[in-house]
């Protein structure tokens, strides 16, 4: 199911509001579990039942594998444990999301013929497997207590991080849902819940999911993209990218505070970032956090020497690469960070003399290396960067600004069609650069949760969520998924 | 307690607004799923699929135009004046015969009928015999009469901001109002020139195709047309067979499936001409028009003028098929086809030596 659909918004969310407050105020905080996670399922298995198998699979054999740490006390059979935890889960990993990728490739390089059915990736694979790896981590390292089956089983499949993350941590989630402190609704962590959640909803609805209109017929275009149509493309890409992500973990986080847990952050406007470095500070916090904690540091970080360092951050970036899909795309984007990284462990005073100057570099260069990222194949990533570079000046940007044919234009495109024609155009970029300006306007402003800290309870602050959820919600009729279900 | 209050605030505001909206959208309602054209308002019917099932459930009807896009562009205040009828036109692009009974069903469950212009196309009675609509389940709220379904119609932008601006401008323009329903000839280029670029004629003919799976549909299909009409003894039934242009006649022919189109004709015109309230009309071998490509835009769709001339044709009880002069039309029909293929198709297109 999808945060922005309509089944979603007027059925479901309400049922599972209703159910977990009214059984909280049962003596036995069971049922209300029991219902968070039947309620996760039904979420989870709405388009594909079948994927229920892996996710229940997985999470039981991950809780076996944590009971197993509380009966063996020697260090070797720890060991063992905690290699078969750790095979299981990447093991599953890689037969759903690299299998296919694998035999493919060993096919072109060995000329082999290895054929087997495509497999379907399972939603939100990478989130929930890396969730528990982290648990069966902690368990080894005795950082995680011995929890009961439905407390984890709540953890793992909690709908609102389930798909497309945060990567919450069992200390985050587990204490707060044993401490039973929300019996009642906090009903000022409620309505920052709902406000956050609105703002979440405008960020996918109205921003991101009309960028992507641009985005991806441009992307199928690549070959006719004139040099500033294909800057636009990979701008407008970097921008869905962030107000996707960005309006979906608003959500979960949102819809987290309507239940009183505390979802931790993934975003810190990471496009006023003022190098790579301070991105990934502030992109995708929680997966920089997983990969730090459990990746980084047992390699011994940056206190072996600065060669082990930068082996570290290289190793650290091309698995960042591979976890987000399984493609060329996403490892040569994962290495051009990694080299980023890489270049300002070894030059940390080779910056612009402006704090602008380094954003905006940083800003360019993380931007083209998205277009990697959205690419199908290196061969398309290859063509775009052309184009970049040596895409000459046609009229295509006109072209371009064309498919922005929204339903909140139509009535003023229509009159010019009729009664203007020469100024269609005009129009067209008009409405290019104004999406361009607002998009802008917003990844440098407030964070979501500061604006709605000091404008929500004001009276403008809250007939503007009204406005832009009604906006919103009528524009759920074409539902669009979210980027980062696919990884 | 500031947000406490000030959540009670958003939910009013935001039920306000969703009233407003869909308020707004209930009263002006598009696609007519609530209600026909209110006091003051000009029916206009621009969308088949969006606006059928709206019209068919809330119109006041008594006859009704069905058929594909080839029967849309028929002037349904001409049959209103000279029957003193009260017409819907009911089409499907595909003009199946189980999507059109489909409708037809709904149509005589809220209205009775007197009349039923039926423009039968022949491909129609090779085509599958199950209903279409299942395939379009963004489609299902309308055809569903419960309201629950409904927040896709209410809480829809494009409806709000493409369909509803649409439909007050096409009224105050008068484009697909009154008899104009549906009508898609403006702007349209009615000429041999734009017709031909439909067709490129192939150089080699196809062997004859094995067409007895078409003759099971047909059988299928006829046996739903004939259930239809005798079902509804009290409704008659002015069936016209379209003129296709004379490139669709060659396109089968060279397809080696034109000998099919003629077995589906002899099959079907001798067992609707029998039906007590049914009355046949066929155009497909008028010379005059079909081998005259002027008047089309592509292989089978022709202009208004022909769709009025086939209404005439129906007042005046001319090109009428009875049991009597079914033998001649389907010899005429015959002659037709051969004139066609070895002559007729040759005015336009160059002969290989």
């Amino acid at each position: 199911m999808l945060f922005n659909s309509l089944i979603f918004i007027t059925v479901f969310l309400p049922i599972v509001l209703l159910g977990w407050y009214g059984l909280q105020q049962l003596k036995s905080p069971m049922p209300a579990k029991l219902f968070l996670v039947g309620m996760s399922l039904w979420f989870y298995g709405y388009y594909n039942p079948w994927y229920l198998l892996i996710l229940v699979g997985s999470t039981i054999v991950n809780f076996i594998i944590s009971k197993l740490f509380e009966k063996c006390k020697k260090d070797n059979r720890r060991k063992v444990i905690l290699f078969l935890g750790i095979f299981f889960n990447v093991g599953l990993l890689f037969y759903f999301k690299y299998y296919n990728f694998f035999l493919d490739n060993c096919n072109f390089f060995f000329h082999s013929d290895f054929h087997v059915e495509k497999i379907a990736l399972p939603l939100g694979i990478s989130f929930f497997t890396f969730q528990q790896l982290s648990f069966v981590i902690d368990r080894y390292k005795k950082d995680a207590p011995d929890y009961g089956f439905w407390d984890y089983a709540c953890f793992v499949t909690y709908f609102p991080q389930l798909i497309a993350g945060p990567i919450v941590l069992h200390s985050e989630f587990i204490p707060q849902l044993q401490e039973r402190k929300h019996r009642k609704p906090d009903w000022n962590m409620f309505y920052d819940g709902i406000a956050l959640f609105i703002l979440g909803l405008a960020k996918k609805v109205l921003l991101a999911d009309i960028l992507a209109i641009v985005v991806n017929a441009e992307y199928n275009n690549i070959a006719y993209l004139d040099l500033p149509a294909a800057w636009i493309t990979i701008i407008f890409y970097m921008l869905e990218l962030y107000f996707d992500f960005s309006g979906y973990c608003d959500m979960a986080r949102g819809i987290g505070k309507m239940f009183g847990f505390q979802l931790p952050e993934n975003f810190d406007s990471p496009l006023m970032a003022t190098s790579v470095k301070d991105f990934w500070r502030r992109w995708h916090i929680t997966l920089s956090r997983f990969l730090t904690t459990y990746i980084y540091i047992p390699l011994g970080g940056n206190r072996k020497g600065l060669a082990i360092k930068c082996r570290n951050l290289f190793i650290v970036f091309l698995i960042s690469g591979f976890w987000h899909g399984a493609n060329w795309t996403y490892v040569v984007w994962g290495i051009l960070h990694g080299a980023a990284m890489i270049f300002e462990a070894v030059f940390p005073k080779l910056r612009f003399p402006k704090e602008w100057m380094n954003r905006l570099a940083t800003g360019i260069y993380v931007t083209f290396t998205f277009s990697i990222f959205r690419s199908e194949s290196l061969a398309q990533a290859w063509l775009l960067i052309k184009k970049l570079f040596a895409g000459g000046f046609t009229s295509f940007t006109v072209g371009l600004s064309n498919t922005l044919q929204i339903p909140e234009t139509y009535v003023i495109r229509k009159m010019l069609e009729l009664k203007f024609p020469q100024w269609q155009n005009v129009f067209y970029m008009f409405c290019l650069f104004l999406l361009l300006g607002i998009s802008l306007y917003f990844i440098q402003g407030k964070k979501a949760e500061s604006w709605i800290e000091k404008n929500g309870c004001k009276t403008r602050g809250i007939l503007m969520m009204a406005f832009l959820f009604v906006w919103a919600f009528i524009s759920l009729s074409q539902v669009s998924t979210f980027l980062y279900f696919d990884f | 307690m500031e947000k406490i209050k000030a959540l009670k605030k958003l939910v009013i505001c935001i039920l306000i607004f969703l009233i407003i909206v869909g308020g707004f959208v209930c009263v002006m309602d598009p696609f007519y799923v609530y209600h026909a054209p209110l006091g003051g308002q000009e029916t206009v019917l621009y969308d088949r699929d969006y606006q059928m099932p709206g019209t068919i459930r809330n119109f006041k009807y008594d006859t009704v135009i069905l058929g594909s896009s080839v029967a849309e562009n028929f002037d349904s205040e001409y049959v209103d004046e000279y029957y003193n009828a009260n017409t819907i036109k009911i089409i499907r692009a595909s003009g199946s015969v189980a999507d059109l009974l489909y409708y037809m069903n709904a149509a005589h469950d809220e209205n009775k009928i007197k009349q039923v212009f039926w423009c039968l196309d022949i491909f129609a009675l090779t085509s599958s015999t199950q209903t279409t609509f299942q395939n379009n389940e963004e489609l299902n709220y309308l055809h569903t009469k419960s309201p629950l379904d409904d927040i896709t119609y209410l809480y829809n932008k494009d409806i709000l901001m493409e369909e509803i601006p649409l439909s007050l401008a096409y009224s105050v323009m008068d484009i697909n109002t009154g008899g104009q329903a549906y009508n898609w000839a403006a702007d349209k280029d009615f000429s041999a020139a734009g017709a031909m670029r439909a067709y490129s004629k192939p150089q080699t003919v196809a062997s004859e195709a094995d067409y007895s799976n078409e003759l099971q549909l047909l059988n299928e299909n006829l046996a739903l047309v004939v259930n239809e009409i005798k079902e509804h003894p009290d409704t008659e039934y002015i069936i016209m067979f379209p003129p296709y242009s004379m490139m669709w006649w060659d396109c089968g022919y060279v397809n080696g499936i034109g000998d099919l189109y003629l077995e589906v004709l002899e099959e079907t015109l001798s067992v609707l001409c029998t039906l007590d309230n049914a009355k046949v009309y066929f155009f497909q071998d008028e010379r005059d028009i079909v081998c005259n490509l002027d008047n089309y835009m592509d292989m089978i769709h022709y202009s208004p003028d022909i769709n009025q001339y086939m209404l005439e044709c129906v007042v005046k009880e001319e090109r009428r098929v009875t049991s009597d002069n079914v033998e001649e039309v389907l010899g005429n029909m015959k002659d037709t086809y051969q004139y066609i293929i070895n002559e007729g198709i040759y005015i336009y297109y160059p002969k290989e030596e």
